[in-house]
């Protein structure tokens, strides 16, 4: 049966039954919605069957999720600890970030591919280039590796000039993930971009990205590497892109059977973030989006974060809000940027769309650290920032030059901190505040600069509207009828529009 | 130094090629800072290879001179002074009209100008401009008419013709000063018969005023000084067989007009004697005039004699400084009105009144007025002007940067002062302490400020800063660089870091793509800025500059064909708006500041209802400007009881504020739009009308009413003066034809075959236009462009096809957007 093998429930059912879990979340990504129900009979189906044979009759509880208030590739643990559940089961497209409490078992599912087609075009480029080649995919590929492993094996040895050809598959770290007692002992074995550690016994070095890792021999880098990505252009895609930015990267395309060599879309990207990191050094007000409640180490991240923001004499607002968009950002438009602390591949949210800018983690600290500077190299993995310890901030010497408004530009404030006014924050806040409302207010207009403001009291404050006014005219207002209907057309109107 | 009534700050200004440089070399020679016999030639303000090599000056440069005058020289000086010794701050600006940002920063810091004309080609372009930077800067001009040597010479023009071209050059400069009568600076005019006009002759070194020859004849004559300048100048005219002077010419042969007859004539002989090696007939008249020449520059010959020889009986240095010193004002009398252009603050406050004063032991008031490379790779000496107060080494000083307010800390600095330095051209001397009055060079102080910035005592906390300078080009040319090894990328941040300090013009930003931009006034202007760039302030890393870039400008032709309504993203709420142009004139009003979010509402409606024809009510209900809330679009209220109005304000003016800098077309910035909010609906509970739902949807709906007004691209236009002979009329028309040009003046210019010829050129076209303009007429126009107006493309850029749709589409595909424009069913909702 094609549902059967397309999700696994063989051996979905094996690790519930095995492990014992009896109450079970299965979370589904909007597009496979469709197939929950048939999922869900199929698996009890099997569970049914296996308890039998084990003579108990322990009940197990399924429950779909759906809708996640995050990215659908992270497991939404909040959502799984209000049905109590003891295990997540990820069905579709993920990120394969660690989880905090929770284990849970990752069903890829399996995305069709025409394998000879593959092989056909992997070696054909392999050939016309004389680096070696490292194969990377989408996850909905992995099932398929091994036979494309298999029949490039056959090609080459048929083929004379196969023999030269240096070919690496990286490998799926594993379907299972279990919670972590501590997040950074993870650390070098889920996550990761460059992390060294002997392994086995041939020493080199270990990558890892999107639940993706492979082995580099010593002496090598990763830019003497051709990527070969197998898979559709989407965010793990441009993950592997931006991380490896270094790196000639071509793009199989399975569904189209296309070789895609341009990936200048995806270095764009890279630029347009650099800009954005520049941007952010402007930024006085910044909002810290609470992007996943269950990627681990997302805490610390804030924390470090909030701290990042302090140290670099700026004001920091913290704001949950589930998945952003536009409206809800606009909503804080006193907040210059915005940092999404999330997992890597829902990290980079940029639109035009948004009214600020919306950064990751690894940017802000490119932004607020003073000192640091843009190299190229770029992470993606908040986790990989934790332990970097932060640049120690630089004597200030200079006054930081801005290149959006193309001069030198001081963060007041820092010079506050610098000066040693410190201590006053907190006492003579209140007084300033009241000293900027008490000031005659003419030119209200300048609210609505972005960046002028150094909180969001003085950025109300220099609203021209204030809320309701309590010594204004206070007689009371007549009684009217107000509208009725609905907002697309309330009933007044829609008399109008048809007279 | 110390001495304010004997120090004069002055800068030398005029076209390209005048002589400008040249001519301060003999001024540098007389002070002995150089040798009599190579002045003219070593250019010594041209510190820079490039500057050397092109023939032209690039950075303003300045020097200063000690110089001692005779007291016989002065005796009929009337001001103040103190001895005889005199400081000449000078500082030489470089003529192309790409630089002449250059210029504005040095006529800040200087209280006088010698304006420097060529008698052949008159007053230019740039001389005009720059003569009016410099009155609009209430700095008092003296005219020297340049290039003597080429009436003698090249041309051989008899006196009464010499006489008509050099009057006609004055009278010209006079009537652009005429238009800057001023009562506290006076009468600006510059008159030969007072002493307020040289003739020199900067390649030989040699220049006259009336005043030398006055002297001389005065008492020949029996008459007065002051009497003789007048008979030398104008309706004069004097017959040697009667001994006679008339104010008409009475026909008869020997009556000659008083300048032919004794200065024109005599300096003609003495250079034809010359020239012909007469030496028996040249030693008797020599000492006639009282010149001694050295026995070994008896040897000389030809134009080497001549040259020698005319430098000791006319040393340009004398003529040129006595008419400096006589002529422009020290600080002392500068100060007095110019303090009013100056400082910001209230005019009577105690740093007011220092400047006014010149007060060295008032507070320190300094002006930096531009950045210049030190010899050490990446650190700037910030040079200026003290105003008052004094400035010295080890000194605490607040540094006021251009943003800044007073009473905050944006953009405010404490920084000590490393060295004081005076400049000498080519060298530096550092001195213990600086008295106002003068310019300076500090050390230590280039990490704070960009470009210019005023300095005051660390504790006067309540000064105001010196007014920014107004430049009269601006960067409408840019290119995106970057670095061709990626990894010299910090190596280019900090490159154009530098780039930007050294030139006052220059702007360094970022795109929204990523891409760095340079942006100058014009095509030589970029090339030289990139090639500091990669040379000088990024060690030789090598760069990639893309294509020049010109930026563009949104507008409406008409109103909006209809009223258009935007729902916000939750459908409770709505707004309506419609867009149309401003009226002619306005934008440019609200660009000079005649209208802005600052004026008084009373005195913007009345200029808004009497100019533009506004209607007073409306006048007032201007919400805002726009971008950057002071740009050339606004939003007003139209709504007549709308509830809730006033809460969404602020979100529809952020909106705009946004959507104003990225139109709907090309992302550029909009330019003469009026957006008229019609009508609102709102929803009755706040946090369902809060920020989040209007401004997008504000954004969403000025979108729709610009595109349902005829949207049009503004493309920018430069004015370009040429100046040719006849023969090359033809070449410069069909290049100008071919580049989308248009000639709208030629005049022939009076008693030359010139042509001065006055066009329009839009700026896109325009690279390449000089040496496409040079190749066309073998080199005889010389063409100089300023960015003048913006101008409506007349194709549409929504119909495809059109050449503006081709223009948006490659704007679009270099900001890497999408090529094709958001449809207007994106932005309008309907109900």
């Amino acid at each position: 049966m094609e549902l059967e093998a397309n999700y696994e429930i063989a051996s979905t059912a094996d690790f519930i039954h095995t492990r014992n879990f009896t109450r079970i979340a299965l979370q589904f990504p909007d597009n496979l919605l469709k197939d929950s129900i048939r999922i869900v009979r199929a698996l009890r189906a099997k569970l049914r069957l296996l308890r039998d044979s084990d003579g108990d009759n322990k009940d197990v509880g399924l429950f779909v999720m759906a809708d996640t208030t995050y990215g659908s590739c992270c497991i939404d643990e909040v959502g799984a600890s209000h049905i109590d559940a003891d295990c997540v089961i990820h069905y579709g497209h993920t990120c394969l970030s660690p989880t905090t409490k929770l284990p849970a078992f990752f069903v890829f599912g399996k995305a069709s591919i025409d394998i000879s087609k593959c092989v056909e075009n992997l070696s054909k480029h392999a050939l016309t280039n004389d680096k070696p080649v490292l194969v990377l995919y989408g996850l909905e590929y992995a099932y398929a590796i091994p036979h494309i492993r298999e029949a490039l094996t056959e090609a080459s040895t048929s083929c004379v000039s196969g023999s030269k050809l240096e070919i690496n598959f990286a490998s799926v770290i594993c379907s299972v993930i279990n919670p972590a007692e501590d997040h950074k002992s993870i650390h070098g074995s889920a996550g990761g971009s460059t992390t060294n550690e002997s392994f086995g016994k041939e020493a080199g070095t270990r990558y890892a990205i999107g639940g993706l890792n492979w082995n580099i021999p010593k002496g090598h880098r990763m830019e003497d590497y051709l990527l070969f990505w197998i898979g559709s252009d989407n965010s793990a895609f441009a993950n592997v892109v931006l991380t490896f930015n270094g790196c000639e990267i071509v793009r199989y395309d399975a569904t189209e059977d296309s070789l895609v060599t341009d990936v200048s879309q995806q270095l764009r990207i890279l630029k347009r973030r650099y800009y954005l990191v520049e941007k952010a050094k402007d930024a006085n007000i910044i909002g810290i989006l609470v992007g996943t409640l269950g990627v681990a180490g997302y805490l610390d991240m804030i924390h470090q974060m909030r701290e990042l923001i302090t140290r670099a004499g700026k004001k920091a607002y913290t704001l949950v809000m589930g998945r952003p968009n536009p409206a809800k950002l606009a909503n804080f438009p006193e907040c210059d940027v915005f940092i999404t602390v999330s997992c890597a591949q829902t990290a980079l949210l940029d639109s035009k769309e948004f009214f600020s800018p919306v950064i990751t983690p690894f940017e802000a600290m490119l932004a607020f650290n003073r000192g640091s500077q843009w190299t190229g190299a770029y992470v993606m993995e908040f986790r990989d920032l934790i332990s970097s310890l932060p640049v120690e901030v630089r004597d200030q010497s200079e006054a930081r030059f801005s290149f959006i408004k193309g001069g030198y530009i001081e963060d007041f404030d820092q010079q506050d901190t610098v000066i040693g006014k410190e201590d006053n924050e907190g006492a003579l806040a209140l007084a300033n505040a009241t000293e900027k409302a008490l000031k005659l207010n003419d030119g209200n207009l300048n609210s609505v600069i972005k960046g002028t403001a150094k909180s969001g009291a003085e950025f109300f404050l220099s609203r021209s509207y204030h809320g309701l006014e309590i010594n204004g005219d206070s007689s009371p207002e007549p009684y009217v009828i107000g509208r009725s209907g609905k907002a697309s057309g309330y009933e007044d109107e829609k008399s109008k529009q048809e007279s | 130094m110390d001495y304010k009534h004997n120090i004069r700050n002055m800068s030398v200004i005029a076209h390209v090629d005048h002589g400008k440089s040249t001519l301060t070399d003999s001024l540098v020679a007389a002070a002995g800072i150089i040798a009599q016999e190579v002045a003219g030639d070593v250019r010594m303000t041209d510190t820079r290879a490039d500057e050397a090599e092109r023939g032209i000056t690039i950075k303003s440069t300045g020097i200063s001179l000690f110089y001692e005058m005779t007291d016989e020289a002065l005796k009929s000086y009337k001001g103040e002074r103190n001895g005889n010794e005199y400081l000449i701050n000078l500082i030489d600006s470089p003529g192309h009209v790409d630089f002449s940002s250059e210029v504005t920063a040095a006529l800040r810091i200087t209280d006088g100008a010698l304006v420097v004309v060529d008698c052949v080609e008159g007053v230019c372009v740039q001389t005009e401009t720059v003569l009016r930077q410099a009155l609009g800067e209430r700095i008092r001009p003296v005219l020297t008419v340049n290039k003597m040597d080429r009436c003698f010479l090249e041309l051989q023009v008899d006196g009464e013709e010499a006489y008509q071209t050099f009057s006609r050059v004055i009278e010209n400069a006079n009537v652009i000063m005429a238009t800057y009568e001023d009562p506290l600076l006076g009468d600006v005019q510059v008159y030969p018969e007072k002493g307020t006009v040289a003739f020199s002759a900067g390649l030989h070194g040699w220049a006259f005023t009336l005043t030398n020859f006055a002297k001389m004849y005065a008492s020949k004559f029996g008459v007065d000084e002051s009497k003789m300048m007048e008979r030398l100048w104008g309706e004069n005219f004097f017959d040697p067989a009667t001994k006679k002077w008339t104010t008409k010419n009475t026909g008869s042969a020997t009556c000659k007009r008083g300048f032919v007859q004794f200065c024109y004539e005599p300096i003609k002989q003495i250079i034809n004697t010359c020239m012909n090696d007469q030496k028996d007939k040249l030693w008797p008249m020599l000492a006639k005039l009282g010149c001694t020449m050295k026995s070994e520059e008896k040897e000389l010959m030809g134009k080497a004699l001549m040259k020698r020889v005319m430098q000791t009986w006319l040393p340009a240095s004398s003529a040129l400084l006595e008419m400096m010193i006589f002529h422009l004002p020290s600080p002392s009398t500068a100060q007095k009105y110019r303090v009013e252009n100056l400082y910001e603050g209230p005019l009577d406050d105690q740093y007011a009144n220092a400047i006014r004063n010149c007060d060295p032991d008032g507070p320190l008031m300094l002006y930096v007025s531009k950045m210049i490379p030190a010899s050490d790779k990446g650190r700037f000496f910030a040079f200026g002007r003290v105003f008052a107060g004094r400035v010295s080494t080890g000194l605490k000083v607040r540094i006021m940067g251009p943003n800044f307010v007073p009473g905050e800390k944006k953009d405010l600095y404490v920084k000590s002062v490393q060295r004081t330095v005076i400049w000498m051209g080519k060298r530096q001397e550092t001195v213990e302490d600086v008295p106002c009055g003068n310019t300076v060079a500090l050390v230590g102080l280039d990490q704070y400020i960009t470009k210019n910035a005023t300095l005051t005592n660390e504790k006067e906390v309540d000064a105001h800063p010196i007014r920014a300078m107004k430049f009269s080009v601006s960067p409408v040319v840019r290119v995106a660089v970057q670095c061709k090894v990626a990894s010299d990328l910090p190596k280019l941040v900090e490159g154009l870091k530098r780039l930007a300090k050294s030139d006052p013009m220059v702007v360094c930003t970022i795109e929204e793509s990523g891409e760095h931009i340079v942006a100058g006034a014009g095509e030589l202007h970029l090339e030289i800025c990139l090639k500091d760039l990669q040379d000088d302030f990024m060690g030789g890393a090598e760069i990639i500059k893309s294509d020049p870039v010109v930026s563009f400008r949104e507008t409406v032709l008409e109103k909006s064909c209809r009223t258009v309504m935007s729902k916000s993203p939750n459908k409770h709420n709505r707004l309506y708006m419609e867009a149309r142009p401003l009226e002619e004139g306005l934008a440019e009003a609200i660009d000079d500041g005649r209208i802005g979010p600052r004026d008084d509402p009373k005195v913007r409606s009345k200029i808004l209802a009497e100019e533009f024809g506004w209607d007073k009510d409306l006048a007032k209900k201007i919400w805002c400007f726009g971008p950057e809330t002071t740009g050339p679009n606004m939003v007003v209220d139209m709504c007549k009881g709308v509830q809730y109005l006033n809460e969404i304000k602020d979100s529809v003016v952020a909106g705009f504020q946004w959507a104003s800098k990225e139109g709907a077309l090309a992302e550029e910035n909009m330019r003469g739009i009026c957006f008229e909010v019609c009508d609102v609906v709102l929803h009755a509970d706040a946090i369902h009308r809060g920020g989040g739902q209007v401004i997008p949807t504000a954004r969403r709906v000025i979108y729709a009413s610009q595109i349902t007004a005829k949207p049009r691209l503004l493309e920018p236009v430069y004015l370009v003066e040429i100046q040719a002979p006849e023969q090359a009329l033809g070449g410069i028309y069909s290049v100008l034809n071919q580049k989308r040009g248009h000639v709208f003046e030629e005049i022939q210019r009076q008693g030359t075959p010139l042509y001065n010829i006055k066009a329009y050129l839009p700026v896109i076209e325009s690279f390449g236009f000089s040496s496409t303009l040079r190749a066309a007429t073998s080199g005889q126009a010389f063409p100089q462009c300023v960015f003048d107006h913006w101008d409506m493309m007349s194709s549409d850029p929504l119909e495809a096809g059109s050449q503006a749709s081709t223009l948006v589409a490659d704007i679009r595909k270099r900001k890497g957007l999408k090529e094709q424009m958001t449809p207007l069913s994106e932005f309008e909702d309907k109900l």
